[in-house]
């Protein structure tokens, strides 16, 4: 590269505890512009956890996070979002009751400014940001090729599949105008074809969209496919950082995952 | 012309000097009690299902009219046909017993059809419920205040009876029989809840099913019948609440329900909603806010000292007296 | 490139089959024609199908111009007189006109407000207080209107201020509270100011100006109406067009799923106050409208039971339906003023009831178990009526009915003066029997049922036609409850998908 990778979101010492359970500890953790990392590790590693700290949900017990060198902690989840962080959910949470392109348009709400007085007046103003949101909207649900177009965009979104519900918390993500898309297992409960589909839509992500992207993934195959760089959590510490190969074969990760002493033998 | 209402408390602060502030504290701890024992119910329920019981309070209600009439069944307090005592026990038996069947029949109508159901709808099937046994209460009663005539009960003629004797006085201000039945008998049934919840298997169930409703039915708990349980142990401390009020405050009364409801509520926020130590802790502190706000500024300002109270507590500290945060899950 | 195994694990609607193979252009057709089908299949038949066809059909504002058109011509030849213009009229409009604000606020933020009662209470006191000689001052309503909605903001804007942590559970029993203090202040506590009880205690403040627009009077119930149509028509409009924008979006998007609303850049609570006072400045002000309609405001009209009113008409509409609002005003309203006791309908009430039992009973499937059960209740009834004759005093069965209809005497059992507790014990019977037929199922529940109606029968000409201001609100309790269990999308809520 010619010019030094930029630092986008950076974690400095992070730590998280539940009561006396430590959950995240002491974390360092950089992603730079343009750049998909990818954070695995065994259940209950504090991956989620680790998310739900840079989103706002959680305050951490100490540490710092920064966003372009401007601190995140303390902020509440929509300002953080409007600073440019989106994320995914795991466990799906789109706006079941919502249209598909409702539900699209309703995450950007920080990005635009329309108050009540003149949504109610429709002034020419108001018309105005309406059609661009919407035709934001549309563009990133073109992103998903024909999935999600068309007569869907009017449906409920509990209409849709299972996988066109991950694509739609992803589109519903990338319309906040966020810079970092924090996705959570985006291929979980995929087959074999969607799941190599997406994560060539992740590749796109950074490579069309221009997004930065934090992972979390079980399935190596995407993993493997797509990061940069694999961060590897245990018990909150990260145990191992690199490419996927230098991870995969680290004897810690391996142990980790096997629970087993890999390097002790009798 | 009026003096400033600032100026009126302090004057009434004066003139009923120390033994006044002693007959104060002593009627908002006897009144506190009650509060606590149907604050106790709302905690509870709102911990197992986090739901707002609105008809908790009219199940408290409807306990005045069970003991109400097992006390006219055997001849009402000016002439009862049995000796006073197992009379009072009796009126306990039946408004426990009945307030927790019909706690039970709302859990089972009203609220667990709705298990699923967005968070919304049971909430405005609680108020449906309230508003059914509030105005049921009315119709069947005619509007009527009952009197329930405890100080005559075990008097002679409609003399005084023993429930208005002092058992000790500090300052000229008696502390009576019944005052002391209404504030033991409440440390009685809290401490033999918190046994309950701490020291059962039951107990144990019932923590489980709060914290995780899901996890619980998954390790073999029958969710359904702890909630359940929960309403009735709710409702029978409620029916004891009404038989005391009806003793020691007099009447039933179709309304009381809503009023005294929503005090031992606010209660059983101030506290910390779903603490059970928080649930009696603040139904004290709200009794006695209310009877010196009573006393010194007058009855009509009562409610509105204790709505800035609640007000000030969502301010102040969200959480309540002895609530803590609870971690959310995503 | 399949959709085929995606796995529909959620629940809700089936997701449309999508065929394994074929061309993309093509499959996209297939699906859109799945959904049509869908949609067709759904959709009534018949000519109420085809109204409601047209309806689901036409653009939203020709369904609000639709409803001004027929109102605007209700006084010419339905409510010709006065008092019905006032009754049926004014109050339907009023109704509508605090459902639609309480919709905001429940429907589209999903916040239990419970104080709502009480900003409309704060809108007639402050109309009461700059537009009467209580205090002499004579306000034009430009001026007395606008503060009013402003006097109802302030403390709703405190309150959600107050509550915004917890706003969900907290909201609604600081409202609720909120409403009871509001009434205690204006009924009891009536603090003097300016060398008078500044609320008027329980007698109120009377005469009231009428409302007054840069000089010119509004006095004819039939001006107030129209004034009352257009307010409400406007009101109907903004939050048509707040809901279609991004805050409605904000909105509905909150109510659906908070913490992932926050994090899609939502400020959650915000919105939420932002609704509650909306909600809030909707009642104050047609709680002023209110008062200068009936020239005098007492607390009693601020009260839980019309707070439950509002939230059967919401709630019967549909929660989030605009629509709906303008339907469950009408009803309840209507029904209400017929339960009223003061409006003497009596052959009508009577009617209405039966009507609506054999209506919902004949609804039930198959067909034959409907008419047992009809046919059930009937010999029942004069079984039981026969049996009463033979063997109890006359003055069992020799009881008037509160009007005309003596054939009833023949099937009713209604003794004479009540006979001590038999009416309690008749209304307590008949809550068990419902209970019992609620939990029973298959053909015990048939069976049960026929006495259960019998008994409804009974209890309604004993007890509810007498009392039938309780009745009514009785009533309502029992509707929201029964709602919430069978269709708590109401009637022109579409069902919700919900995952707990």
């Amino acid at each position: 590269m010619a010019e030094p990778p930029q630092a986008l979101l950076e974690l400095k010492g992070l730590s998280m505890s539940f009561g006396g359970l430590k959950v995240i500890d002491q974390l360092d953790l950089t992603v730079n512009e343009r750049e998909i990392v990818s954070v695995i590790g065994p259940n209950g590693a504090g991956k989620t956890t680790l998310f739900n700290l840079i989103t706002g949900i959680y305050r951490p017990d100490s540490g710092e996070i920064l966003l372009e060198g401007g601190s995140l902690v303390g902020l509440p989840p929509y300002k953080i979002t409007r600073r440019g962080v989106a994320r995914t959910f795991q466990t799906l949470r789109l706006f079941l009751n919502m249209s598909v392109i409702e539900n699209v348009m309703a995450s950007q709400y920080g990005r635009t400014k329309v108050d009540i007085v003149r949504a109610m007046l429709r002034t020419p103003g108001m018309r105005r940001e309406e059609r661009e949101i919407r035709r934001f909207a549309e563009e990133k649900l073109s992103f998903f090729g024909q999935r999600l177009m068309g007569y869907r965009w009017n449906q409920p979104a509990y209409s849709l599949s299972y996988a066109n519900r991950r694509r739609l918390e992803i589109a519903r993500a990338m319309a906040t105008g966020a810079k970092i898309l924090l996705l959570d297992e985006p291929a979980a409960g995929m087959n074999p074809v969607e799941t190599h589909e997406i994560t060539e839509l992740i590749g796109q992500l950074r490579d069309d969209g221009g997004f930065t992207i934090l992972l979390i993934e079980h399935d190596m195959h995407v993993v493997e496919g797509i990061s940069d760089r694999v961060v590897a959590l245990d018990h909150g510490v990260k145990i191992s950082e690199g490419s996927f190969e230098q991870v995969a074969t680290d004897p810690r990760v391996v142990e980790a995952y096997l629970g087993t002493k890999a390097t002790t033998t009798k | 012309m009026h003096h400033l209402l600032v100026f009126n408390i302090i004057d009434q602060i004066r003139s009923l000097g120390w033994g006044g502030a002693f007959s104060l504290l002593r009627n908002g701890i006897v009144l506190g009690s009650l509060y606590s024992l149907i604050a106790l119910g709302y905690t509870m329920v709102y911990g197992i299902l986090k739901l707002l019981n609105f008809a908790h309070g009219d199940v408290f209600m409807v306990g005045t009219f069970l003991g109400y009439g097992v006390l006219i069944a055997f001849g009402g307090a000016l002439a009862p046909v049995i000796p006073i005592v197992p009379l009072i026990l009796l009126m306990f038996a039946a408004s426990m017993a009945g307030s927790g069947v019909l706690g039970v029949a709302i859990e089972r109508f009203a609220y667990r059809p709705l298990r699923n159901a967005p968070r919304i709808a049971p909430l405005i099937s609680a108020l449906g419920v309230a508003f059914f046994l509030e105005n049921s209460a009315q119709l069947l009663t005619n509007s009527a205040h009952e009197l329930y005539n405890g100080y005559a009960l075990g008097g002679k003629n409609g003399n005084f009876g023993p429930l208005l004797n002092p058992v000790f006085s500090v300052a000229g201000n008696p502390v009576t029989v019944v005052m002391v039945i209404v504030v033991l008998t409440a440390i009685a049934l809290m401490a033999a809840l918190v046994a309950l919840v701490y020291r059962t298997k039951l107990g144990k169930a019932m923590r489980a099913t709060a914290f995780d409703r899901e996890a619980a039915s998954m390790m073999g708990i029958d969710t359904d019948r702890v909630i359940s349980t929960t309403f009735f142990i709710g409702s029978v401390l409620a029916g004891a609440a009404g038989v005391m009020y009806g003793l020691y405050l007099g009447d039933a009364y179709f309304f009381i329900g809503f009023l005294f409801g929503l005090k031992a509520f606010t209660a059983a926020v101030v506290g910390g909603i779903g603490s059970l130590p928080g649930a009696m802790l603040g139904g004290v502190l709200i009794g006695v806010v209310e009877a010196f706000a009573t006393g010194y500024a007058g009855g009509q300002w009562s409610e509105i000292v204790i709505f800035g109270i609640l007000i000030l507590f969502l301010l102040v500290r969200p959480t309540g007296l002895l609530g803590s945060h609870a971690i959310q899950k995503v | 490139m399949s959709d085929a195994s995606d796995t529909p694990d959620l629940p809700g609607p089936p997701p449309e089959p999508e065929p394994p193979e074929g061309k993309p252009g093509s499959r996209i057709g297939v699906d859109s024609w799945v959904a049509e089908a869908d949609e067709r299949r759904t959709r009534g038949r018949g000519p109420l199908g085809l109204l409601g066809a047209g309806w689901e059909w036409s653009p939203d504002s020709l369904k609000l111009l639709a409803f001004v058109g027929i109102a605007a011509s209700l006084p010419f030849w339905f409510l010709k007189s006065e008092g019905d213009l006032f009754n049926f009229g004014l109050f339907t409009l009023i109704f509508v006109g605090l459902g639609l604000g309480l919709q905001v606020v429940v429907g589209l933020a999903g916040l239990l407000d419970l104080g709502y009662v009480a900003f409309y209470g704060i809108g007639a006191y402050a109309y009461a207080l700059l537009s009467s000689g209580y205090y002499g001052h004579h306000w034009p309503a430009e001026a007395t209107l606008p503060i009013a909605m402003g006097a109802a903001v302030i403390p709703a804007a405190i309150l959600g201020f107050a509550a915004r942590r917890l706003l969900g559970d907290y909201l609604a029993i600081v409202t609720l509270f909120f409403a009871q203090a509001f009434l205690v202040f204006t009924n009891v506590t009536n603090p003097t100011l300016f060398g008078k009880g500044f609320t008027g205690g329980a007698n109120g403040i009377p005469n009231l100006d009428p409302l007054t627009f840069f000089g010119y009077k509004l006095t004819s119930t039939k001006q107030l109406y129209f004034f009352l149509l257009i307010v409400v028509a406007l009101i109907a409009a903004a939050i048509y067009l707040a809901n279609q924008s991004r805050i409605g979006r904000a909105w509905r998007a909150s109510r659906e799923d908070p913490l992932a609303a926050e994090v899609m850049s939502v400020p959650v609570n915000r919105l939420k106050i932002l609704a509650f006072i909306f909600g809030s400045a909707v009642a104050g002000l047609l709680g002023a409208i209110y008062a200068a309609i009936s020239t005098a405001t007492v607390s009693t009209n601020f009260n839980i039971g019309v707070l439950i009113i509002l939230y059967a008409i919401v709630i019967l509409g549909g929660f989030g339906s605009i629509a709906g609002v303008f339907v469950g005003a009408i009803v309840i309203n209507v029904s209400f003023e017929f339960l009223e006791p003061q409006t003497d309908y009596p052959s009508f009430k009577r009617w209405l009831f039966y009507g609506l039992i054999i209506f919902v009973v004949a609804r039930l499937k198959p067909w034959y178990r409907a008419g047992v059960i009809l046919a059930g209740a009937a010999a029942f009834g004069f079984v039981v009526h026969a049996l009463v004759a033979a063997t109890a005093g006359d003055a069992w069965t020799s009881g008037l009915t509160v009007s005309g209809a003596g054939w009833i005497t023949h099937w009713v059992v209604i003794p004479q003066g009540g006979h001590g507790n038999f009416r309690n014990y008749l209304y307590i019977g008949l809550v068990l029997a419902v209970l019992l037929v609620a939990s029973l199922k298959g053909w015990w529940r048939t069976i049960a049922l026929a006495p259960t109606l019998y008994l409804t029968a009974v209890v309604w000409e004993n007890v509810l036609v007498e009392n039938p201001a309780v009745t009514a609100l009785i009533l309502f309790g029992v509707m929201l409850i029964v709602l919430m269990a069978v269709r708590p999308q109401g009637l022109l809520g579409t069902a919700r998908v919900e995952i707990v």
